[in-house]
């Protein structure tokens, strides 16, 4: 059993170190997604505190068979920091129904985006290390397939092998925790 | 033209190289060549785009403490369905029928919140360990930008390293506790074993206030014990 399942396993047994464990993996990355959507710290931080006790209280609801727990805690936390924008919203409404509000503010970047790259950067820590290492040379230090092979040793033909496979393994998870997250509908492709 | 095959549609997703007239051609007609290699190159842009995110730390320990107090607050207030049946027969009004299974389900309700507390029950234990010191560990020019790790010194003498992206290794990476004043001076404090977090312990009467940087080194198996010289990461530690 691989580490995330063995967690997600001890959480929904109710094994309280496992919440803990949860958090430090992963509140940096239901944080990070809160403030995106919220865009402000002490409200992100609220958002965060509310996902993890959502996510214990109701931890017999995640179901590893439809996607990661990491998915599954962005997307609590989505519904949660949505909830508040409504509600402050509302709140809004009824202390100043005359003066005309303000446009929102853009997002920086869309929320979904923000999702897909937590997933992408978790699953890359996760891939075997040569498919890991491989692909980190390739996306942080733009090195064609001949340069990784000569940097790491390793002969053309496994440097291709690893970078498909890590490739194809980065696609599966966008892929399904898309979907867990509810931002995208599931299905294996889509207006991108 | 035939399919594009995986391998060259990961070259192309990685913009390592450009399609060549004939795979051109085959893209403009081929919805599912066309669809998986935008699939591609989108995960592609994500995982260059993910440097930043690989090592988030955890958000502060007052949200940690929140959680604590919210799930201790959960646990211990009473399901308010409870309640209301229990009013309705103080005052001696015949109970209706549709209340027996209103009843069981708060009845069910009762017990399961009473469940939760048994479960929850680690909550009022003081942690098994503090953490007495913290460093976190940042690349030397020789690493990786992205390599980078974190360290916890607990109360009962262990050292929680926690370190991500190092660089292959034919030998093995060691951690190492080195006095700034005199960097000929330093404790070995054992091997990582390639995962990503090892529990190590502190030699008993190390003076950490004077072996304060933390240095994780690439080791050769050479059998000579003595630092290579070749550190990766290294940071202070604070109290």
């Amino acid at each position: 059993m691989d580490p995330g399942e063995e967690l997600a396993e001890r959480f929904r047994d109710g094994d309280d170190r496992a919440l803990r464990t949860a958090y430090e993996q992963y509140g940096g990355a239901v944080l990070v997604l809160a403030q995106r959507v919220l865009g402000n710290r002490a409200d992100a931080e609220d958002v965060t505190q509310a996902t993890f006790v959502a996510a214990w209280m109701g931890r017999e609801t995640f179901d590893p068979e439809r996607g990661s727990m990491l998915a599954w805690l962005l997307g609590i936390a989505r519904r949660k920091a949505v909830d508040r924008i409504r509600s402050a919203a509302r709140d809004e409404r009824i202390s100043d129904s005359v003066r005309s509000l303000p446009p929102p503010a853009a997002p920086e970047e869309a929320p979904e985006r923000v999702v897909d790259r937590l997933v992408v950067a978790d699953e890359l820590n996760r891939l075997p290390t040569e498919q890991r290492r491989t692909l980190e040379l390739a996306f942080f230090d733009d090195l064609t397939h001949p340069q990784i092979a000569a940097v790491t040793g390793l002969p053309l033909g496994t440097v291709k092998s690893h970078i498909r496979r890590g490739m194809a393994n980065l696609r599966r998870r966008w892929e399904v925790d898309g979907a867990a997250s509810g931002f995208r509908s599931a299905g294996p492709s889509r207006a991108l | 033209m035939q399919h594009l095959d995986s391998d060259r549609l990961v070259l192309l997703a990685l913009s390592e190289d450009a399609a060549n007239p004939d795979e051109s051609v085959h893209l403009a007609a081929c919805a599912g060549c066309r669809e998986e290699l935008q699939a591609l190159h989108y995960v592609a842009e994500l995982g260059a785009e993910s440097g930043d995110l690989r090592a988030l730390p955890p958000p502060p320990e007052h949200v940690w403490a929140g959680i604590q107090a919210d799930i201790a607050r959960v646990v211990a207030e009473p399901a308010p369905a409870a309640v209301v049946p229990v009013t309705r027969r103080a005052a001696g009004r015949r109970r209706p029928r549709w209340l027996a299974p209103v009843l069981s389900a708060a009845a069910a309700a009762v017990i399961a919140v009473a469940g939760t507390a048994v479960v929850l029950r680690g909550f009022d234990r003081p942690p098994a360990a503090e953490v007495t010191a913290r460093a976190t560990l940042a690349p030397l020019p020789t690493a990786p930008a992205a390599a980078r790790g974190s360290v916890r010194v607990l109360s009962d003498g262990e050292m929680v390293v926690d370190v991500r992206n190092l660089p292959l290794t034919t030998g093995f990476h060691e951690v190492w506790l080195i006095d700034p004043d005199d960097t000929s001076k330093m404790v070995s404090l054992g091997n990582l074993s390639g995962r990503a977090e090892v529990v190590l312990p502190v030699p008993p009467g190390t003076d950490l206030n004077r072996y304060r940087l933390v240095d994780v080194s690439d080791e050769a198996h050479d059998g000579d014990a003595a630092h290579s010289g070749r550190s990766l990461l290294r940071g202070t530690l604070t109290y």
